[in-house]
């Protein structure tokens, strides 16, 4: 896996060992969400439908913009209360691309606001919620 | 510059910890654009001063506020560049979530052995 920082944009790959039709729901089903990132999820995988992720110390919201399965989604990304990552105010663009039998994810996080107090809060938050003992 | 605390850049983990309570991310915020001075900073909260001092103390440590005497007073401002580090923890983010999504997959749907 790879990640590269550029500007207020965050780009993030993976290869995983099954199909974009297998991944995909990964995105969309909070059962399956779950498993991967934040602790509960509340999801509405249509245009304009609820994006919410509960992470513990600190909860995303936003929408799902764009739901293609199996190949793409974008949902907007945001942390209620911080002024400078609100609601809405970040996207997630996800594009599952076939490799075979394979998967091949590549993640863009973009509209990240420049190195300010706000983004550093959520991203730590975010880190010591995963780090949290079970 | 005379009279700033010095610079050394703390670890993630120190600025990390730092950051960890509410208190000292709200003070942060106070003295984000500006110097304010201790008694300021501790007018803000309904803390003890010397609970808000200690907050402070923490922040100094980890390298995340600068200290500038003037006169009797002590002024305090966030130093934006000890947030680097955070900033690098964030690239990590999504890249280590993506990593548990490949873990959380390819356990649930592991792929049928391939007979030779």
């Amino acid at each position: 896996m790879t990640a590269e920082i550029q500007g207020d944009v965050v780009v993030a790959t993976e290869h995983i060992k099954a199909p974009p039709e297998v991944v995909f729901p990964y995105f969309t089903d909070p059962a399956l969400l779950v498993t991967w990132i934040g602790d509960r999820a509340d999801l509405d995988p249509q245009p304009g439908g609820l994006f919410l992720l509960d992470m513990g110390e600190v909860v995303a919201r936003g929408a799902y913009l764009v739901v293609e399965p199996p190949y793409r989604l974008v949902f907007s990304w945001g942390i209620p209360g911080d002024d400078t990552l609100p609601p809405g105010g970040s996207t997630v663009e996800v594009v599952l691309t076939p490799d075979g039998e394979d998967t091949l994810i590549v993640l863009t996080h973009r509209g990240l606001p420049p190195a300010r107090l706000g983004q550093h809060r959520a991203g730590w938050e975010h880190q010591l919620g995963r780090l949290r003992p079970a | 510059m005379a009279g700033r605390t010095p610079t050394t850049p703390a670890a993630p983990d120190a600025v990390l910890r730092a950051l960890a309570d509410p208190h000292r991310r709200q003070i942060l915020r106070l003295v984000q654009h500006t110097e304010l001075p201790a008694g300021q900073i501790a007018a803000s909260f309904s803390l003890t001063q010397q609970a808000v001092s200690q907050h402070i103390g923490v922040l100094k440590t980890a390298g995340l506020l600068s200290e500038r005497r003037e006169g009797t007073r002590r002024l305090y401002a966030l130093r934006h560049e000890s947030l680097e580090p955070v900033r690098e923890l964030l690239s990590e983010f999504w890249p280590d979530a993506l990593g548990r999504l490949k873990t959380a997959v390819e356990t649930a749907h592991p792929r049928p052995a391939r007979r030779p």
